[in-house]
């Protein structure tokens, strides 16, 4: 554990990015492996808050497109373009049928897995780090408590004092 | 009420009857409806009727009538709220030519290619999704490239190749080539719209008949892209009726072999290629092998360096070079 969280410190530094709109459900059908070779960067691009997510590495990935079973190429005319994506080693699925094209909707199936991947890993950090506040918050109550009590049985034997000791009037 | 629609096939007239059953679908409604309403009505219709991707045709169509790409980016109010009678006329007048198995491309008579959103006219062949990998091939060869860099397009249809290429990179210029005038003016009109006709040249040239003409216009290019009509003749009557019907058949057909155009594009290349340039090709999944060979035994200034396969595992693009002088005097050794 500890060196998991040792490799995620290195690996991205800022919040989580925006939710992505409609379009991208979880499912988790049964998938096949991809084919090889996709040319794509892989780091975020373009956000003003620099995130860094997780890398992909592909051969982690089971690619599925809803196309059905006819040869493919010029011999088919669909327009499903939907793209589901696994990634293997979390178990975590991603669908994208946002746009028109397949391309962008494989691209942007990775960009949502990235996000979804980063939250899952900072998402168990952050529990830890939850989970460590809860048991100092604990800690000091108990401290507290037990400073209470010591100071209600130093007051109380006080006032018993007080109240047995002869007065001078 | 039947319908005849008629095809040309291939290179020798063959008429084709494709009896496709057409009627008018559901009446117009009497009462305003709410756009999901439309949506359900239309898919099950088209079930009914056995049209291919019922759902998606619907939403497709829909949405475009509500001005959007997808259903999924129609706010779920809008959607709820009822339909104008303009609208709901028109999202019928368009569903009804759905009937008529028209591709869902044709009747809003626009498609996404990548980045890129093409105005889409019969017959000129609709970009397929596999195609969009032969760009981003194209591109991550000529990601490390600076300076100039020029193409040749064989085949452009709508102008996908080109103008995806072009779009993506801005020291790129293109030559294109179709043998439909179709084609030539649609890519026309997208390298317009799209505001790249300043590095597009395009030519209504035929490979085969006026062959001395495209080594004129395109000497020295650094790569050639095509996705060359690649069926095998004898499967074309097997298509669907969205393609039989409606593409030019000319854009589809590769002869007996499926591979009389690809063959001549082979030999263009060769020709006109720099030295290392390369030629990216959509093929059929049993082409690789026979144009390895074929080009092995026939065309020495060609080296075949790689077969690539589409998001459905199938081979899908052949990759080959033009050899130096130098290499070639080697492999005559």
């Amino acid at each position: 554990m500890s060196r998991l969280l040792l490799s995620v410190r290195a690996l991205y530094t800022v919040s989580p990015g925006p939710t992505r709109s409609r379009g991208a459900v979880c499912v988790s059908p049964g998938l096949r492996v991809p084919p090889v070779g996709l040319p794509w960067t892989l780091l975020a691009a373009g956000k003003k808050d620099a995130v860094e997510l997780p890398v992909l590495n592909e051969e982690e990935l089971e690619e599925q497109f809803v196309r059905g079973s006819g040869p493919g190429g010029q011999a088919t005319n669909k327009t499903s373009n939907c793209v589901v994506l696994k990634h293997v080693p979390t178990g975590i699925v991603v669908k994208c049928h946002q746009t028109r094209s397949v391309d962008v909707n494989r691209k942007r199936a990775r960009d949502i897995l990235r996000e979804k991947l980063d939250v899952a890993l900072k998402g168990e950090l952050s529990e830890i780090t939850v989970k460590k506040k809860e048991s100092v918050q604990r800690k000091q109550d108990k401290r507290r408590k037990v400073n209470e009590s010591l100071e209600k049985k130093r007051l109380f034997k006080e006032a018993l004092a007080a109240d047995t000791k002869p007065s001078d009037v | 009420m039947w319908k005849k629609c008629f095809t040309i096939m291939g290179y020798k007239s063959q008429l084709v009857c494709v009896h496709v059953r057409c009627c008018s679908g559901p009446a117009l409604p009497v009462h305003r409806i709410t756009a999901l309403q439309a949506v359900h009505s239309w898919s099950q219709h088209f079930q009914e009727k056995g049209v291919s991707e019922p759902e998606l045709s619907s939403h497709y169509i829909t949405a475009h009538v509500l001005g959007a790409k997808t259903i999924e980016s129609v706010k779920k109010e809008t959607l709820s709220e009822l339909l104008s009678p303009e609208d709901t006329q028109q999202i019928w007048r368009l569903c009804a030519k759905r009937l008529q198995r028209l591709p869902v491309q044709y009747i809003i008579k626009e498609w996404d290619f990548r980045d890129l959103t093409l105005r889409m006219k019969v017959p000129v062949f609709i970009p397929r999704p596999e195609t969009e990998e032969l760009v981003e091939i194209v591109l991550s060869d000529f990601k490390n490239q600076t300076g100039s860099l020029s193409i040749l397009e064989v085949g452009c249809g709508s102008g996908a190749i080109s103008l995806s290429l072009l779009k993506s990179l801005p020291q790129l210029t293109a030559v294109a080539l179709d043998q439909s005038e179709d084609a030539v003016n649609l890519t026309k009109e997208n390298a317009l719209s799209l505001g790249l006709q300043d590095r597009l040249q395009l030519h209504h040239l035929d490979i085969f008949k006026d062959a001395e003409a495209v080594v004129d216009h395109c000497g020295g290019v650094s790569a050639v892209v095509s996705n060359p009509p690649y069926l095998f003749t004898e499967d074309m009557s097997s298509l669907q009726p969205e393609i039989l019907c409606f593409e030019d058949p000319a854009a589809l057909d590769g002869g007996e072999d499926g591979l009389t155009v690809i063959r001549q594009v082979l030999i263009l290349a060769s020709r006109i290629l720099q030295n290392n340039g390369r030629l990216y090709l959509e093929v059929d999944p049993r082409h690789p092998p026979l144009i390895q060979r074929w080009v092995e035994l026939h065309l020495e200034e060609l080296r075949y360096v790689e077969t690539k396969h589409d998001f459905n595992n199938r081979a899908r693009f052949c990759i080959l070079q033009k050899k130096t002088n130098k290499q070639e005097l080697q492999d005559l050794d």
